[in-house]
């Protein structure tokens, strides 16, 4: 008949962690140890026990890396705030957070920037500008604040443009006179250029030749008459139509 | 305990109604605990930090689930990260399954019997416990103890989890989490007495 007062194997393995850990006490303790250092399976079981206990009792807790946090903030929420480095023992001024707000900014335009194709692109506008403005007219200290009012430039485009169509006008009816003008004196002198001009015909020399080219690029489709092949009938000047104001 | 439970409920509440604050908190109160968690389980440093941080990720988006009713926020956390953990060592398939204390011992083992090697003086625990070699060769040893056994004695002897708690978290009863752990430190012993006899 079994001894009520001594514990069974099926008991110790309930009892073993708290035997290890040191919670047994008293005749609990007792008969514990009793069984232990008797039973040929449990006696191992426990001193195996405990010393896989002591083993890892030896392992201390491993120190995380120190971004981890930042890290995990940044993965979970998209926080990565000064408040956050701050927070870590990096003390940041409102000079140095404005700094790196700027530099953060104006980084990356800068070294665009700096790259030679740029700087020549650059420039190229800037004398592309300088050029456009000053044939325009427009001089940057005449530029005041009224100026820069959405009805003064509106108005300041039209009078530009104005100008400009104005200019073109003119010039072209210069050389109109000057065609007209070039095609009268041939009028009037047939008799004495003919005996040159077939001569002319047998060389190649057209030096002496007025420029038809510039006089056709300029006179051709107006209402004129071209009267230079037709010595024997009186000279005929017509002018139609525009009555140029030089300015 | 139930102190920490409730300010742990305060934290969530707080985090759920928009307070970055509140999560950094919860971040830097738990984020120790986790990673060494993920550290004696998986083995590795990097493993440790992306599991870390995936747990991290996990909470953050499952926080308003949480119910004090069912436990503290510190036993939530850690189910939540042994869930993973469970879920990588499944995807990394390195079933490492140990011998058992069960087991019939191999044929080709001559040496003394088990009882004979832990009496040897030699390889007694107090033996250079306290040199680095040596905490490297726990932690290697613990590698190779099956998931079961790892996780039982991780969350009782180096988390110091009470077993009422790690039956939760495993969600096994607490007489099987007893039986574990018990296990668990029997099998180290031997793996670390085998080890120490190759390399003396």
């Amino acid at each position: 008949m079994p001894d009520p007062t001594k514990m069974q194997c099926g008991e110790i393995d309930a009892l073993l962690s708290d035997a290890i850990e040191g919670k047994l006490t008293g005749a609990q303790l007792a008969s514990f140890e009793a069984h232990t250092q008797s039973c040929a399976s449990c006696g191992p079981l426990f001193a195996e026990a405990a010393a896989g206990h002591t083993w890892l009792k030896s392992l201390e807790d491993v120190e995380p890396p120190t971004e981890m946090v930042t890290n995990i903030l940044v993965a979970t929420t998209g926080l990565d705030t000064t408040r956050l480095h701050a927070k870590f023992g990096e003390r940041i001024s409102w000079l140095d957070r404005a700094q790196d707000w700027a530099d953060g900014f104006f980084t990356p335009v800068l070294a665009f920037a700096r790259q030679p194709r740029f700087v020549m692109s650059f420039g190229m506008i800037f004398f592309g500008l300088s050029v456009s403005l000053s044939m325009a007219g427009v001089k940057v200290t005449d530029i005041r604040h009224a100026d820069l009012r959405p009805s003064a430039i509106k108005r300041g485009y039209y009078e530009t443009s104005g100008r400009v169509v104005k200019y073109y006008e003119n010039i072209r009816f210069v050389y109109e006179i000057e065609s007209r003008v070039r095609e009268f004196k041939k009028a009037t002198a047939p008799a004495e250029t003919e005996p040159i001009k077939k001569d002319n015909r047998h060389t190649n020399d057209t030096s002496q030749e007025p420029e038809q080219h510039q006089e056709r690029n300029y006179s051709q489709g107006d209402s004129q008459q071209l009267l230079a092949s037709s010595p024997t009938q009186p000279p005929v000047v017509i002018l139609e139509g525009t009555y140029r104001r030089l300015s | 305990m139930v102190e920490d439970a409730q300010v742990g409920a305060l934290l969530v509440r707080r985090c759920i109604a928009g307070d970055t604050g509140a999560w950094e908190e919860i971040v830097q109160r738990y984020h120790r605990r986790i990673y060494n968690i993920c550290y004696r389980f998986a083995g590795s440093a990097d493993d440790a930090q992306d599991l870390t941080q995936e747990v991290f990720i996990k909470m953050y988006r499952t926080l308003n689930t949480y119910d004090l009713e069912k436990g503290a926020l510190m036993t939530w956390v850690t189910t939540m990260t042994r869930n993973l953990l469970v879920d990588h060592f499944r995807r990394t398939k390195q079933d490492r399954m140990t011998d058992s204390l069960d087991a019939a011992p191999s044929d080709h083992e001559d040496a003394a019997p088990l009882s004979e090697r832990i009496e040897d003086k030699a390889l007694t625990p107090d033996f250079g416990v306290q040199s680095r070699e040596t905490r490297e060769l726990v932690h290697r040893g613990l590698q190779k103890l099956s998931p079961e056994l790892r996780e039982a004695v991780i969350l009782r002897d180096l988390q110091d989890m009470d077993y009422k708690d790690i039956a939760a978290v495993l969600k096994v009863p607490e007489g099987t989490v007893k039986s574990r752990i018990n296990r668990g430190r029997a099998e180290l012993a031997r793996l670390l007495q085998r080890t120490y006899r190759q390399v003396m």
